[in-house]
């Protein structure tokens, strides 16, 4: 058997007796080698091979390290005592007490010694992993840099950017924006020449697609023809200008942020149900069209509920983190899944603004970035104090109204409701917890109903409950009786830890009280009011005295000891003879609907100390009640449909954030509070959610504006300066154009106010974009991916364009904007989610040709024809979609009804140019491509026509069942129109 | 005459290689250089874009060369079928002793359930002499061909999370599969069809979703492909009515000769790999269509495994899985939903429903392994039977209450699995339970561990078999959890 590695072929070739042998050959080698390139290339290139350019430690001695040291000796795993992550370390000493590296003394260097060393047994990389030795060159390069003085430089992600200089360029009059400087610079330095520029048509389309993800027009062609034969910059301006300013350009970049925002209309996991959070979806289509400045963005949907006096709308924005899943599943913990959600915030906030890949920070110290394990629970906290749960009603919510007109006044009404309601629980709290003359409730009997459970009372007083008790519980504890002016119960956990505070909830759904004489006479204590230590979560105290399902306690999980008043409308005196009898009833389920909440540990104590009820008593209160429930009412009265939104718990509420053991989050430890990790410049003042949203796009943090301006030119160009969109860390990949990369990033913050559409015309204006796509052979060998950009852009549709182009080129296409998500045709059978009803009614009239973006996206059950194209499941925030090429694709665009639909429609506008089929074949063409057919294309789609012609006039069947009227010539058109929108032109921008 | 398919891959490979000795040594630093800026992609297995399903050598000589993975979606009880606990059946109707539900997660059990002994007789079967109930008769037959793991063991109690963490080695969606897995490694070894097809019944899809056969961070084309026992097999796959299939042939032709001509125009590789792929969607229309098709299969076949062609059945699956093993598919991933026998009502009840699905996948898996053997496919062909995770050994009582049907809830602290051909033993089991079957205690094998296992039977060393993902070199196997090598399994 042979163990054959992928990543280097060469190694298993090589044998162990060999190795000296094969060295030395190699050196040879790549001493020649590195000598022909120096002659043959420019200086600069050769980079680290030329003898006389200083290391540079990221470009040259960083990418060694991360490749062949850091997984050993990194953050997770620091074998030997040995880490190449902080300088410091690399300075320091491992376990044997030898240096790691010294400073100008390679020959004292312990790693450079254990590098070179030829004896397997401390060589490193160690051989059994590793079988090769280090490369020579790689060798040579650690070597110098310790020599050099080791010089130290933080990952290039982590320093803040700076404007660069406009480098030199061979052609000065070949830049059409800043930008093109950058490019033209690079290529000088190989030798290259940018590509000619496109022709009108190729440009045309490609802005077109890129700016609104729709192809141009005959007649926008037309005009821009018309238009560029004056002024050919002026006309290119005009176009830029006319496609940032339509409406289809939110539709088409809210795409991009939507896969960031991993947005669905379902809740994800088993059942998958049905979620409303499309008013989310329009809010970003809304946000791009106005070109929101991205600070705005960032703030609005990270903490759009804590500004201070927020716009109507931007409590939808922060609907941004309740897309995450929500698992429906019975008897699932809500609080391992609610932490799933934390989690999933913290990642996605990491990815989506800054491209580190944080999420292994949970369970460990990065294993290659200088971000420490606690660092994440620091940052983590910032979302772990938000009301959701995890619970089926997706609580908390916003009110959308269906009348725009009132939104603001619903957000308010919303706002005040939550904030007067507590300011009533306050002021009684503030005497409840003044009272005195308290005396525990020793019940002389107490029992369960049903009888498979049972109580308790220990000598400390407090009440526990044991057996099988269903959620249907009833307590009844009957004892002496009291003069009561206030009855208090703490609900506890079972343990006293608060480390340990993880178990199910514990809410008392009904609370009664009555005084009961010795013949069984029942009086009852009537309640006037229910007075909390605080109020959370989705349910009102009050509502223990109503008689439904909710009521007062922790739910859905204990997360700390509560306290709750129950106040009698009067004072009650029990007369002689007389017990009091308390029963407490329950109802709420918890873990998917399926799991009780009964109390497991509480206690009861009664006080005669009559201030309380006197203060509820008062007729002011009554009036603040009516004022509530006023508010309540015309808040009722406001139509509209409820979507989850960000809603902090309140101050006293507040939960603790510890660091998990090795990321299980049932092994706690040390409480952290919320912080910036300190690499990526703290500000000032980091405690809230709305200060680390104000952090994100600050000049502070180092990679943010790096990171959108490579995004969007990845969407433009096909790739990033850096590949890795989602990935600046020390193991994503390199920039390829560094000075460019940081000269975007100050534009886009800087120049532009962090516009994004000012930031996208000069992109689309640029002399890089408007370079033909057309491929030489000799830049396919030498720059497939086209880094470099020696041409222009050529990229394949994506999904959602695949769709838009058939609906505009078939004139089907409906422009509405926003709405709930809709049901255009998909096969029989695709939903089948278990233990959901839920089915896929094609929608019909307009909402059956809107564009893909408003197609209902089920997480378990994704349109095929989107995700075919590779459209993301989004159950998880997707930082690049990839790009593939296979058959399933092929059959989707030929034979999907959608598709065919599309197809005749396109036939119809390809007829309506004239009687002769050649004219109707010259129109299609030019609808899709712009450009007349040369002749050799059109005789390849005249014979297409006039053979399926000739076979549909001897099938009048087939024809039937193809075209809606039925004729050979009908059909003929619709079947060169389907080959038309199959055709790799149609497939590419 | 070559196919186009042939005629495109020996084109393409002339094109590289005749590129590569024009190129010779000033193949450019600057290639070098690109290459080298995403450090990343190194340890990704080198591919085509244009032929990503090309056939492919593992690390090592494989054992099997295909995988039949049998699903029971919700989790069957190991003690109805293989998890012979006589202690338990003692137990029966006693409260559960509290040491076995101190510190325990249920999902539906409360306060203090009944113990529940095995519904039904066990015996032991075959010359092996294994344990089985008297529910499946029929695999009984194939028993001695079986190596059953008694020890697996999970740390998901809920379907959907416990099936992603069986099938992706992460309990949350986004991981690639299995099958995605072995696909990106293997490729398949028939480019008329997907190489990894999924088939479900029971009338459900599984509770885990579409990502249980997702490609998550690896490149979608290893996705599986769910196909249907009615209508079209793969979506789409059916020409449009109006459209037969030479009328196909005819716009396809004029297709390609326009991206011919895009092709010689723009120069840009993926319109030729479109071109490609144009062609083996026209190839896969019949190759898919005709192995979908079984009612080809004869009569004493549909005898054996119980099949009617034209519904969706378990055993229809079955006989489907057989026909994608012979034509070359690298993964065929069965799915049978309907197994979550809570008691809450006829068709969860250990005594009717569960009896039932019994019946229904009886008689069709034991032809399947009848007919891999016979057809000489078994010996390379992996069949892997299984749930997401075991049933408690007490009756369920949800919302604490004794329910009218008998049930078990979710329990993942030990289930039964089985094999069968691919390189493991024959007639062969390991680990055990402790006494009422609640808990692996022996030989435990966790979801990663089995993921080692089934990769080394497909010739892959697990640790070595990656995907740069995050800035991690991602496994099936999983990264931050132990995982090993089953091998006492191994024939």
């Amino acid at each position: 058997m042979t163990d054959i590695d992928l990543a280097g072929p060469t190694r298993a070739a090589i044998m162990h007796d060999t190795i000296h042998f094969v060295l030395r050959i190699r050196f040879i080698v790549q001493t020649l080698l590195q000598y022909l390139f120096l002659l043959a290339l420019p200086v600069h290139l050769a980079g680290m091979a030329a003898a006389e350019s200083p290391i540079d430690f990221n470009r040259d001695v960083r990418p060694i390290l991360t490749k062949n040291c850091t997984t050993c000796h990194g953050g997770v795993m620091r074998a030997g005592g040995v880490s190449f992550l902080y300088r410091e370390d690399v300075l320091g000493e491992g376990d044997s007490g030898l240096p790691v590296a010294v400073p100008g003394h390679p020959e004292k260097s312990e790693m450079i010694a254990r590098i070179m060393t030829n004896e397997d047994a401390v060589r490193m990389p160690p051989p059994d992993h590793h079988p090769d030795p280090l490369a020579d060159e790689k060798i040579e390069i650690l070597t110098r840099w310790i020599s050099e003085g080791a010089e130290w430089m933080e990952h290039w992600a982590f320093q803040p950017p700076e404007k660069p200089d406009l480098p030199e360029i061979s052609d000065p009059s070949w830049p059409a924006a800043p930008l093109d400087h950058f490019i033209l610079a690079r290529l000088d330095g190989e030798d290259l020449a940018p590509s000619s520029e496109a022709g009108p048509a190729e440009w045309l389309r490609r802005a077109t697609f890129d700016l609104t993800g729709l192809p141009p027009t005959l007649e926008e062609y037309d005009a821009f023809t018309a238009a560029h034969a004056r002024d050919p910059r002026r006309a290119r301006e005009e176009v830029a200008d006319r496609l940032l300013a339509s409406p289809a350009f939110g539709k088409r970049w809210a795409t991009m942020w939507l896969d960031l925002a991993r947005y669905s209309d379902t809740f994800g996991f088993e059942k998958d149900p049905h979620r409303d959070i499309w008013p989310y979806r329009d809010w970003v289509v809304d946000a791009f069209n106005a070109d929101m400045p991205y600070d705005d963005f960032t703030v609005r949907q990270i903490a759009g509920d804590l500004l201070d006096d927020p716009d109507p709308r931007d409590l939808i924005a922060t609907a941004f983190h309740r897309n995450t899943q929500n698992n429906t599943e019975g008897g699932t913990d809500d609080e391992e899944y609610r932490m799933e959600a934390v989690i999933d915030r913290t990642n996605t906030t990491w990815t989506a603004w800054n491209a580190m890949t944080i999420g292994c920070v949970q369970c460990h110290d990065h294993p290659y970035d200088p971000i420490p394990h606690k660092a994440y629970f620091e940052f983590l906290a910032f979302f772990n104090n938000t009301e959701d749960v995890d619970i089926d009603s997706d609580f908390p919510r916003t009110k959308v109204a269906a009348d725009p007109e009132l939104q603001a006044e619903a957000v308010k009404l919303e706002q005040a409701l939550v904030s007067y309601r507590n300011e009533i629980n306050d002021q009684a709290r503030e005497t409840a917890v003044s009272l005195d003359g308290w005396s525990l409730f020793r019940p002389t009997e107490a029992f369960i109903t049903p009888d498979t459970g049972r109580l308790d009372q220990r000598d400390d007083g407090d009440i526990l409950s044991s057996g099988t008790t269903p959620d249907s519980s009833v307590f009844t504890l009957r004892g002496p009786a009291a003069d009561i002016a206030a009855i208090k119960l703490e609900i506890l956990p079972l343990n006293d830890d608060p480390a340990h505070w993880d178990e199910r909830g514990a809410v008392v759904t009904n609370f009664q009280a009555h005084f009961v004489s010795p013949e069984g006479e029942r009086r009852e204590i009537r309640v006037r009011e229910v007075v909390a230590d605080y109020i959370t979560g989705p349910f009102d105290p009050q509502d223990t005295l109503r008689g439904n399902a909710r009521g007062f306690g922790e739910f859905p999980m204990m997360k700390a000891p509560r306290t709750a008043w129950f106040v009698p409308e009067e004072p009650a005196v029990p007369q002689p003879g007389e017990t009091l009898e308390l029963t407490l009833g329950h109802g709420a389920r918890c873990n998917g609907n399926h799991q009780n909440t009964v109390l497991r540990r509480f206690r009861v104590e009664t006080t005669a100390d009559p201030r309380l009820a006197e203060a509820l008593a008062d007729p002011e209160r009554a009036g603040a009640w009516q004022h509530h429930a006023s508010l309540q009412s015309r808040y009722n009265s406001i139509d509209g449909l409820t979507i989850p939104v960000m809603r902090e718990r309140p101050e006293a509420a507040t939960r603790e954030t510890r660091v998990f053991i090795r990321g299980n989050r049932t092994t706690l430890d040390e409480v952290v509070e919320p912080n910036i990790p300190e690499i990526f410049g703290r500000p000032e003042q980091a405690e809230s959610r709305l200060d680390m949203a104000r952090w994100l796009t600050s000049e502070k943090n180092p990679t943010s504006a790096r990171v959108l301006a490579n995004r969007l030119w990845a969407e433009m160009f096909g790739i990033g300066i850096v590949e890795t969109l989602g990935d600046f860390g020390s193991s994503g990949a390199l920039p390829s154009h560094p000075e460019l990369l940081d000269f975007l990033a100050i534009r886009l913050r800087e120049h532009h106010q962090w516009h994004i559409k000012p930031f996208l015309r000069e992109i689309v204006l640029s002399s890089t974009y408007r370079q033909s796509n057309r491929i030489p052979a000799n830049l396919l060998e030498i720059d497939p991916h086209n880094r470099l950009l020696a041409r222009g852009p050529r990229q394949r549709l994506t999904a959602e364009m695949v769709r838009d182009q058939g609906l505009a080129l078939s004139g089907l296409m409906h422009p509405e904007l926003g709405g709930p998500p809709v049901f255009p045709p998909q096969p029989d059978g695709v939903w089948n989610s278990v233990y959901s009803g839920a089915t896929w009614n094609i929608s019909e009239g307009p909402d059956r040709f809107r564009r893909a973006i408003y197609t209902y996206h089920k997480r378990t059950a994704g349109h095929p024809g989107l995700l075919t194209f590779d459209a993301p499941d989004r159950d998880l925030c997707t930082e690049q979609r990839q790009t593939t090429n296979t058959p399933l694709q092929a059959l989707v665009t030929l034979n999907d009804p959608a598709h065919i639909e599309f197809a005749a429609a396109f036939a119809t506008r390809m007829a309506d140019a004239g009687d002769d089929p050649e004219t109707r074949l010259v129109h299609g063409y030019r609808m899709l491509t712009l450009r007349p057919p040369e002749p050799e294309i059109l005789g390849i789609l005249v014979d297409l026509h006039s053979d399926a012609l000739a076979d549909y006039r001897a099938a009048p069947d087939e024809a039937a069942a193809l075209a809606d009227d039925g004729t050979p010539e009908r059909a003929a058109l619709i079947l060169v129109a389907n080959t038309l929108l199959n055709s790799d032109h149609a497939l590419n921008r | 005459m070559l196919d186009p398919a042939t005629q495109f891959h020996r084109d393409r490979v002339q094109h590289v290689t005749r590129r590569h000795f024009l190129g010779g040594s000033a193949m450019s630093l600057a290639a070098v250089w690109l290459n080298s800026l995403t450090g990343a992609s190194a340890a990704r297995i080198a591919r085509d874009s244009s032929t990503p399903l090309a056939p492919a050598a593992p690390h090592f000589a494989p054992k099997a060369k295909r995988v039949v993975y049998l699903h029971m979606a919700g989790a069957p009880s190991q003690l109805e079928l293989f998890d012979y606990k006589p202690e338990l059946k003692k137990l029966d109707g006693k409260p559960c002793p509290q040491e076995y539900l101190e510190g325990r997660q249920f999902a539906f059990i409360q306060g203090v359930p009944e113990m529940l002994g095995s519904l039904y007789p066990f015996h032991r079967a075959g010359e092996s002499g294994q344990w089985i109930s008297d529910r499946m008769p029929h695999f009984e037959e194939v028993i001695d061909e079986c190596c059953f793991i008694k020890s697996m063991w999970s740390d998901q109690f809920n379907h959907g999370p416990a099936q992603l963490l069986l099938h992706t080695g992460n309990a949350l969606p986004g991981s690639p599969s299995a099958g995605a897995w072995t696909t990106y490694g293997l490729g398949s070894e028939n480019q008329n069809l997907p190489g990894f097809i999924v088939l479900t019944s029971g009338g459900k899809n599984p509770d885990g979703g579409k990502a249980l056969w997702g490609a998550g961070y690896l490149p979608s084309v290893y996705q599986g492909v769910q196909c249907r026992s009615q209508g079209d097999p793969v979506l789409y796959l059916g020409n449009p009515d109006g459209i037969p299939r030479d009328m196909r042939r005819r716009s396809l032709d004029a297709l390609n000769s326009l991206n011919e001509h895009i092709s010689n125009d723009v120069g840009d590789p993926e319109t030729l790999t479109r071109i490609s792929q144009y062609e083996m969607a026209f190839r896969m229309q019949i190759h898919a269509s005709d192995a979908f098709d079984i009612s080809k299969e004869n009569e004493a076949v549909h005898g054996a495994y119980g099949t009617s062609p034209g519904r969706e059945s378990f055993a229809n699956n079955c006989l489907l899985a057989r026909r994608l093993a012979e034509r070359g598919v690298r993964f065929i991933q069965l799915f049978d939903w309907g197994w979550d026998s809570h008691g809450t009502d006829d068709n969860t009840c250990l005594v009717r429903g569960f009896a039932d699905k019994c019946r229904e996948i009886d008689r069709p898996i034991a032809a399947l392994i009848k007919d891999l053997k016979q057809r000489g496919l078994l010996e390379d062909t992996l069949v892997i039977w299984s749930g997401e995770f075991g049933r408690t050994p007490m009756r369920e009582n949800r919302g604490g209450l004794e329910m009218r049907n008998i049930g078990r809830d979710h329990s993942p602290s030990a289930y039964t699995i089985w094999m069968a051909g691919g390189g493991v033993k024959p007639g062969f089991t390991l680990g055990e339970t402790d006494p009422v079957g609640f808990d692996a205690i022996r030989d435990k094998v966790s979801a990663h561990d089995f993921h080692a296992t089934l990769l080394a039977l497909l010739g892959y060393d697990h640790h070595q078999f990656t995907y740069p993902f995050q800035g991690v070199a991602q496994r099936l196997s999983n990264i931050t959890q132990p995982s090993r090598v089953v091998r006492d399994i191994f024939a």
